[in-house]
């Protein structure tokens, strides 16, 4: 199976009945999104997201690397997203497909392309050696909206993780462990999220957060990228049917009071994750009769 | 038949009365997760307090995902890793890829590593886990000739496996009981029929001459050899993968240790049924497997239970 089991014609037309009275599925209203839940890893930058039945494992990792030649100043920074048999039957593994492509996209112009991840501070000496991070993005399951889904679990990584500290000392870099240096946040110069919509009805109804069977019933989609200060990213009306003027203009509202949310959601599972981390803390770690690290310099 | 297997889960029932209490997603974790936040820092501490890290038991559960047929997690404390299977079977493959056998069902494996792209390392591991998994998976069954049986196991957790070069052994050795594990249970989770169950583990021979049980990927950049064997629930050894030096002696040993590590105390008794001790049997890996499976069974069928 390559492909996605289609809507069936009374399914897709109960769908948009079911819109022009107002009613979605599963009793949203169009402007809501499903529940969203988040939890960290063991790990700093491991993010596991629900969003309602759609889950997504993030994995944030660094190594340290040679600059790319024209840039000697940047980090390098990379997310990678590869879907496989396990989100959905439909999906090969080893292939890619168009969803793949789609959303990879997305998230490169919304993440990286807007610079919320500073690159500049990834480098440690200049032409020689930098951070590269790099954010793995797994769709464990897969019912519609994963771009959203991811963008909401990078960004909430990128937050979480910490990279070893390292300093160059007499032209040469040395690398802390976890053990031996606190380690540090990544520098995160704004928060921009991608907030999807799809249309209806010659979008006479537009919905956000659309799970799989609606998806499939839409005739358009309208991503919008946009960071908590009301600043739009990115913008795409990909493909499918035209939409008015004005929807695009009221929805850039509605997702500005959606990201602002979701920020806020994403902030209060940070600290409380961070305020559990630090009362187990280093405490075992840094007891006086453990054995010393010799430093290898 | 029907009548043994209800008295079955009547005593188990009563045996495990307590199970109902816990919310159902902790089912099937033992109570020795309790450990696991302060593992990272038990593991720099003497030895005394290592041999307790080794003690604490793998975690699985079963059917925690919606698309896939089947699914299973499996977390090894001891080496750090966390492993998620999925199982889509049987399943439509594309193109001609059932011309070659076309009495039977193609096993295909892939293995997504958590923070790097797959390489050579994945795919050597994945031929490892498609001859082990395609010799058990009874693939004429109805149905299931020229279909395909997909097992997609994608690193989750712990650190990652190095990149092979020369001077260290291969690190995809310390992961491959874990992917062994997940996609047996994820396949059991799918509903594929098997001819039999397995449990795998890994030994290291250290430099003084100690077999060692689940080392840590540090731990086994210093071992001299390293063995992953996979014993059946029939006792066949399934599967032996050994690397670095070592002799016969060493290796008769290590299998040796393998055997009762997976084994255990479990004995079959004259019927062929296994009797389970609740002490004994989880002990063993293969007792771990079988446990699992049963919680997931006690769990689906918790409305036949309840009604007896």
């Amino acid at each position: 199976m390559s492909k996605e089991a289609q809507l069936s014609i009374a399914e897709r037309d109960f769908i948009l009945e079911a819109l022009r009275e107002n009613v979605r599925l599963d009793g949203r209203q169009p402007d809501d999104y499903r529940a969203l839940n988040i939890s960290f890893g063991e790990e700093y930058g491991h993010v596991n997201l629900q969003l309602g039945k759609t889950n997504i494992i993030v994995r944030i990792s660094s190594e340290v690397t040679k600059p790319r030649e024209d840039r000697p100043f940047d980090g390098l920074f990379n997310i990678n997203l590869e879907l496989t048999a396990m989100g959905s039957p439909a999906w090969e593994n080893g292939r890619t497909n168009d969803i793949e492509a789609y959303a990879t996209n997305t998230l490169d112009r919304i993440i990286r392309h807007s610079n919320a991840l500073d690159t500049e501070s990834l480098c440690i000496l200049k032409g020689v050696s930098c951070w590269s991070i790099r954010a793995d993005v797994h769709v464990i399951d897969y019912d519609g909206n994963i771009t959203d889904a991811a963008c909401i679990a990078i960004m909430a990584g990128l937050q979480h993780f910490r990279r070893p500290d390292a300093v160059v000392r007499d032209g040469r870099v040395i690398v802390y462990g976890v053990e031996q240096r606190v380690p540090v946040a990544l520098n995160i110069t704004h928060k921009p999220l991608s907030v999807t919509f799809h249309t209806f009805n010659d979008s006479k109804h537009v919905v956000v957060d659309a799970t799989l069977k609606e998806e499939q019933a839409a005739e358009g989609d309208l991503v919008i990228g946009i960071n908590s200060a009301g600043d739009v990213c990115y913008l795409s009306k990909y493909a499918g049917a035209p939409a008015d003027a004005m929807v695009i203009v009221n929805k850039t509202n509605v997702a500005w009071e959606k990201v602002k949310q979701i920020n806020a959601a994403v902030e209060k599972v940070l600290q409380a994750d961070l305020a559990k981390r630090a009362k187990i803390g280093m405490a075992d770690e840094s007891r006086a009769e453990n054995d010393r690290l010799v430093q290898i310099e | 038949m029907r009548d043994r297997l209800q008295t079955r889960y009547q005593v188990q029932a009563q045996l495990r009365r307590p199970i109902k209490e816990r919310p159902a997603h902790e089912k099937s974790q033992r109570e020795t997760t309790l450990l696991l936040p302060t593992l990272r820092t038990l593991k720099k501490l003497p030895n005394f307090y290592l041999s307790i890290v080794n003690m604490v038991g793998p975690i699985a559960s079963l059917s925690q995902l919606n698309r896939a047929d089947g699914s299973a997690s499996y977390k090894c404390p001891a080496t750090g890793y966390s492993i998620l299977g999925a199982v889509n079977a049987p399943i439509e493959l594309p193109a001609r890829r059932d011309a070659l056998k076309p009495e039977e069902a193609t096993v295909e494996v892939f293995v997504k590593p958590g923070t790097t792209t797959a390489g050579v390392g994945e795919r050597h591991v994945e031929g490892i886990l498609r001859s082990v998994l395609g010799k058990i998976v009874l693939g004429r069954e109805k149905g299931f000739p020229r279909r395909g049986v997909v097992l997609t196991l994608a690193i989750v957790g712990g650190e990652n496996v190095e990149r092979g070069d020369s001077a260290n052994l291969s690190q995809y050795l310390t992961i491959l009981p874990a992917l062994l594990h997940a996609g047996l249970l994820a396949m059991v989770s799918a509903s594929v029929p098997l001819s039999m169950t397995f449990s795998a583990t890994l030994l290291g021979v250290t430099k003084s001459g100690d077999i060692v049980r689940d080392l840590s990927p540090t731990a086994a950049k210093a071992a001299v050899s390293l063995h992953v064997f996979a014993v059946s629930s029939k006792n066949h050894l399934l599967l032996n993968e050994s690397e670095g030096r070592f002799d016969f002696d060493t290796w008769e040993l290590v299998r040796e240790r393998a055997l009762s590590v997976c084994q255990g105390e479990t004995a079959a008794s004259a019927d062929g049924d296994v009797t389970m001790g609740e002490g004994t049997a989880s002990a063993s890996l293969n007792g771990f497997i079988r446990e699992t499976v049963e919680d997931q069974v006690y769990s689906d069928y918790a409305f036949k239970l309840d009604s007896i």
